[in-house]
């Protein structure tokens, strides 16, 4: 009897989980021309991740689609967030696979949620940097560090650190010629000089010198690290002058080694090499890694668009994660650091985009050590003339931009679980 | 005739020349525009030299630099000879600004420092020429890139005329440009001593600092010059613009004030800078504007501040108080129609209520009288309709009849608006008659008595107005009839008025063509008795099937906010599938976050996002529910700052 009332109340179970109205076995976010906010899809992906639910990156397949299993907590989010969803059985999921196994495809199992950590000051609001803005809209959580925290060895509570414009120079991107009385530069300057003294260092040069020298470690030793604009060309800059002063009398007191060209370290940098120093304090560039130079006037170059590569997704699963898509033409931006030009870039980095016809390159990335970087140039995908004083971006009046998209092809990337080489 | 011609030539450089200073004063303004017209009026009595093929020796040598124009760049580029004569001068600057307009910059350049060089070595320089050589030199120098190469030319002008302000100021400019700005210092300092009783340096030196950002720079030098020089008037624009830059409300709003004395034209530039200050400043910026005596461009200032911040009734304050004259009643009648156009009524009456009470005038009358009725204020308006005029008793009768029948309507008071009316009717034409049958139906209809509106209706010009037609029939509770005409009068009726559309919606609806109750209801809302109205309207949903919940959201918005909320959860739980659900729980969530209860206007958006995901509202309640959770920038928020980046 007990056998029967066990056996009557399993079965019964079994036929209400399988008769729940409307419950496909899986959620397809398609990420092609289908999908209502693009950006929010990854939000979505990042929250079934989070509940501890496995979902599935379909490189190239419409547009980088993400499989999630269907269940209530992930349909009611992406009602609420606007994301199109597709109720697939396993009888569709089995087509599906099938045209994956004979295309360019491939399937990327996420499993892990990344814990992600901005450099950013902790008090700024979220509204001028793209990737603050991007996790915020999309609903990823993350932490804001800044230098205290980076000095304090906090990084490796993280398994992706962002950066954005900052100038690990020191030089604050030389705006101190245009802005050194605007009252936010003053305070800027103000609260690295007070970080620079409770560290012992004797000028934010040598503090932002500290800085990016544990970002080089936590990348070393494992770490995923994206950055953006500025931080780009000058965290390589930083790391190649450990030991040599580039900066210039305005910043440090000090003017720069007059053989500081010659004395940078190349061996120690992420993506560049031999690239030259600018070392007038009246030109608005760091170096000539920058192929737009939007800050020097007689330098400046046009915005063009830049082409996203098509790598083997089976072969090369990271490199085809970064740059998932519906568009493969981008309208460029600017920004401190808009552009790498193609001649200083180290030859074992891969491009993943570039302007064609141009001698820059827009998205880069490459191994280190035991971890791996990405470098984009720009500030703003969707304000490509982005000004100090320029007015926030709001993206919900850009939920389908594939510059953003970009940015957090990124963030999931390090969910990624690893496959074994077939070597 | 060549004299002519060269004169026109010098006007307009001089033109060219004004331009390129970016004239910022008046007297630049309108020396260039007389000097625009004189050149249009010389060259058009001039004929055209280089076709007619005849003319004097200048002439031809402008008819030959044109034909032979190419080959002869290359020669003027390495021509040095010098030049020998005040003819010959005018004719190499004439070649100059021909060589800079084909953007033949390098022959442009040696041409003017030819000219330069000449006028520089006579006892006498013309210094026109010489500053039109001069502002040449540097724009075709700026175009080619080649800037730096001026500096020994304008350093040995600056040396033989120290005090030259054109030179002083190009020389500042071209540093400054080149970033030498220990030079620039230097320069200034020199400029300084020479004309130690002049503003012009410290304005000049100031201007540069300030484009290039160096607020602090250029508020020592302004300092500086204040402190030697006095409070002087002729630097106060570039005081107050330094103070906006540096948001020192209180300074920049008292240098504004002295500086739109005499610079009028920056009353534009002070409300644009102005206009910025935060909400904690602006009772300093308003301190600062009413010191002293009561001047009009101050008053004015203010005013137009307080209006793009919000209030009028301030904004009427500041002009108020005005002593009364001719330019005093151009402002306030200025100020009286904006704020009416704004539908600022009350304040709009006061402000054509004191031009009337100066100036006696009917326009000004009427116009209390209608924003005044418009405001709601129905005794105000009669009283005001009833002033005496200067104007005749007949015009006066017939422009303020219509105004004082409306607010007799809204008093209630129909015997007398009637007698009104029987009394202007006879001697009006027809279009007129129709401004007061308006009105007189509204009155009657407001106090219910439908009868005597109709009697109006069918005698008068109104027999043919679907509105009013439409909406005696629908107080009657004769919904067919209703519909046909208000639809007609919706098609025709571009302002939109909301209470057509509202019973457009519901007449819709509902299916029945007989209702008194909805009648008395509709009704009640014309009178203004809300409470009645949203009464009756919860009475019939027992008995209009499917159009319930479009009754009871009509009733929630005439409703009192807690029972609107009750209302609207009566739609949400009870009529969940009607398309007023969507709407009642955006409404509730709106509430919510009104009252602060943030929880649950997140809950009411998501509940209005997952249950009614293809709804035309989802968009908005999306927008709203991102906004809350701060996923995307505030709605009134400024610019970011912190930004280091200025491409």
């Amino acid at each position: 009897m007990k056998y029967i009332q066990r056996a009557i109340a399993i079965t019964f179970i079994l036929l209400s989980v399988v008769s729940q109205p409307g419950l496909a076995q899986h959620l397809l976010l398609p990420m092609d021309d289908a999908q209502r906010n693009h950006l929010k899809a990854y939000g979505v992906t990042f929250q079934a991740l989070k509940m501890g639910q496995k979902a599935e990156w379909l490189l190239n397949y419409r547009g980088g689609s993400f499989m999630l299993p269907d269940v209530p907590d992930l349909r009611k989010k992406a009602a609420l967030d606007g994301v199109s969803v597709e109720p697939v059985s396993d009888a569709d999921v089995a087509a599906m696979r099938a045209e994956i196994a004979g295309a360019n495809m491939d399937a990327v199992v996420l499993e892990r949620v990344p814990r992600i950590a901005i450099y950013r000051p902790v008090d700024q609001p979220p509204w001028d940097d793209a990737v603050t803005l991007a996790l915020t809209y999309a609903g990823i959580d993350f932490t804001s560090i800044w230098d205290n925290e980076v000095l304090d060895g906090e990084l490796s509570k993280y398994d992706w650190v962002h950066l954005h414009h900052e100038d690990f120079t020191g030089q604050y991107n030389k705006l101190y010629l245009a802005y050194r009385d605007a009252p936010w530069f003053i305070a800027q300057r103000e609260r690295d000089m007070s970080t620079a003294r409770h560290y012992g260092k004797a000028n934010v040069p040598a503090l932002k010198k500290a800085v990016a020298e544990n970002i080089r470690s936590f990348v070393e030793h494992g770490g995923f690290l994206f950055a953006m604009c500025g931080a780009t060309e000058s965290l390589d800059l930083s790391i190649a002058a450990w030991a040599v002063d580039i900066a210039g009398t305005f910043s440090d007191g000090t003017p720069p080694d007059p053989d500081a060209d010659a004395k940078l370290d190349w061996t120690r940098t992420l993506a560049f090499t031999g690239a030259h120093l600018e070392t007038s304090p009246y030109i608005n560039a760091l170096s000539d890694i920058d192929g737009h130079q939007v800050n020097v006037p007689s330098r400046r170059q046009s915005l063009g668009t830049f082409t996203l590569f098509d790598f083997s997704a089976k072969l090369d699963p990271v490199a085809t994660m970064l740059v998932q898509d519906h568009r493969s033409v981008i309208g460029d931006f600017y920004g401190v650091t808009t552009s790498f030009n193609r001649a200083v870039v180290k030859p074992s980095v891969t491009v993943l985009a570039q302007e064609e016809g141009s001698p820059w390159t827009k998205y880069l990335h490459g191994d280190y050590g035991k971890g791996s970087w990405t470098f984009l140039g720009g500030h703003d995908p969707e304000d490509p003339e982005h000004a100090v004083g320029a007015m926030p971006t709001d993206l919900s009046l850009h939920p389908n931009s594939p510059g953003y998209r970009l940015i957090l092809n990124n963030v999931l990337f390090p969910a990624a679980r690893k496959k074994p080489r077939k070597t | 005739m060549v004299r002519r011609f060269e004169v026109a030539l010098e006007m307009l450089q001089l033109l060219k020349r004004l331009l390129y200073w970016r004239a910022q004063s008046s007297f630049a303004r309108t020396t260039a525009g007389i000097a625009c017209l004189g050149a249009c009026y010389l060259l058009s009595a001039t004929p055209v030299l280089s076709q007619s093929g005849t003319g004097t020796g200048a002439g031809r040598a402008g008819g030959a630099s044109g034909s032979a124009r190419g080959s002869s760049t290359a020669a003027a580029v390495k021509d040095t000879t010098p030049v020998r004569s005040e003819e010959e001068a005018g004719l190499v600057l004439m070649q100059a600004l021909e060589a800079e307009d084909r953007s033949q910059y390098a022959a442009a350049a040696n041409a003017y420092k030819r000219v330069i060089l000449y006028t520089l070595s006579t006892a006498r320089p013309d210094g026109d020429r010489l500053s039109m050589s001069m502002l040449g030199l540097e724009r075709v120098s700026a175009e080619s890139g080649a800037l730096d190469s001026i500096v020994p030319v304008v350093e040995q002008i600056v040396f033989r005329r120290p005090t030259d302000p054109i030179a002083n100021m190009v020389y500042l400019r071209t540093l400054t440009t080149l970033m030498r700005e220990d030079d620039t210092r230097v320069a200034y300092l020199r400029w300084r001593r020479a004309v130690p009783d002049d503003a012009s340096p410290y304005r000049e030196y100031a201007k540069l600092l300030m484009a290039r950002g160096r607020a602090l720079a250029a508020d020592t030098v302004l300092q500086e010059a204040v402190r030697l020089m006095g409070r002087t008037a002729s630097l106060s624009a570039e005081l107050a613009q330094l103070h906006v830059s540096m948001e020192r409300w209180s300074a920049a709003a008292l240098a504004y004030r002295d500086a739109i004395v005499t610079q009028p034209w920056l009353e534009t530039a002070a409300l644009y800078g102005l206009q910025r200050a935060p909400a904690s400043a602006r009772d300093s910026v308003r301190d600062a504007l009413n010191q002293g005596k009561a001047t009009l461009a101050a008053a004015r200032l203010l005013s137009s501040l307080e209006l793009g911040w919000g209030e009028p009734r301030r904004a009427w304050t500041a002009l108020a108080k005005l002593p009364p004259d001719d330019s005093t009643f151009a402002a306030w009648r200025e100020f009286a129609e904006q704020t009416e156009n704004g539908r600022a009524w009350t304040v709009s009456r006061d402000a054509w209520t004191a031009l009337y009470e100066q100036n006696g005038d009917l326009n000004s009358q009427r116009h209390a009288a209608e924003t005044a009725l418009r405001s709601g204020d129905a005794l105000g308006a009669l009283n005001l309709a009833r002033l005496p005029s200067k104007s005749d008793r007949q015009a006066v009768a017939k422009a303020m009849a219509p105004t004082e029948i409306a607010a007799l309507g809204m008093l209630g008071r129909m015997n007398e608006a009637q007698k009104l009316y029987d009394q202007q009717i006879g001697s009006l034409n027809a279009n007129a008659g129709v401004l007061l049958q308006r009105p007189l139906v509204m009155g009657w209809l407001a106090v219910g008595d439908l009868e005597k509106a109709r009697q109006i209706i069918s005698n008068g010009e109104l027999a043919n107005d679907d509105e009013l037609i439409g909406w005696v029939a629908l107080y009657d509770g004769d919904l067919k009839l209703a519909r046909k005409h208000l639809l007609r009068a919706a098609s025709s009726n571009t302002s939109g008025n909301s209470n057509l559309v509202d019973a457009l919606g519901l007449l819709a609806r509902i299916r029945i063509d007989q209702s008194p109750t909805l009648g008395k209801a509709f009704l009640a809302i014309a009178r203004h008795d809300s409470a009645s109205a949203s009464r009756l309207f919860l009475q019939l949903v027992d008995s209009v099937g499917t159009a319930a919940p479009a009754l009871i959201a009509l009733s929630a918005r005439l409703s009192s906010s807690l029972t609107a909320q009750q209302l609207r959860l009566k739609i949400v739980n009870q009529y969940a599938t009607s398309p007023e659900a969507p709407e009642a729980l955006l409404e509730l969530a709106r509430t919510a976050r009104a009252a602060g209860d943030k929880a649950a206007a997140v809950s009411y958006l998501e509940k209005l996002l997952i249950d009614y995901q293809g709804s035309a509202l989802a968009p908005q309640a999306r927008r709203e529910l991102e906004q809350l959770r701060g996923q995307i920038p505030p709605a009134q928020l400024g610019p970011a700052i912190h930004s280091e980046c200025n491409s």
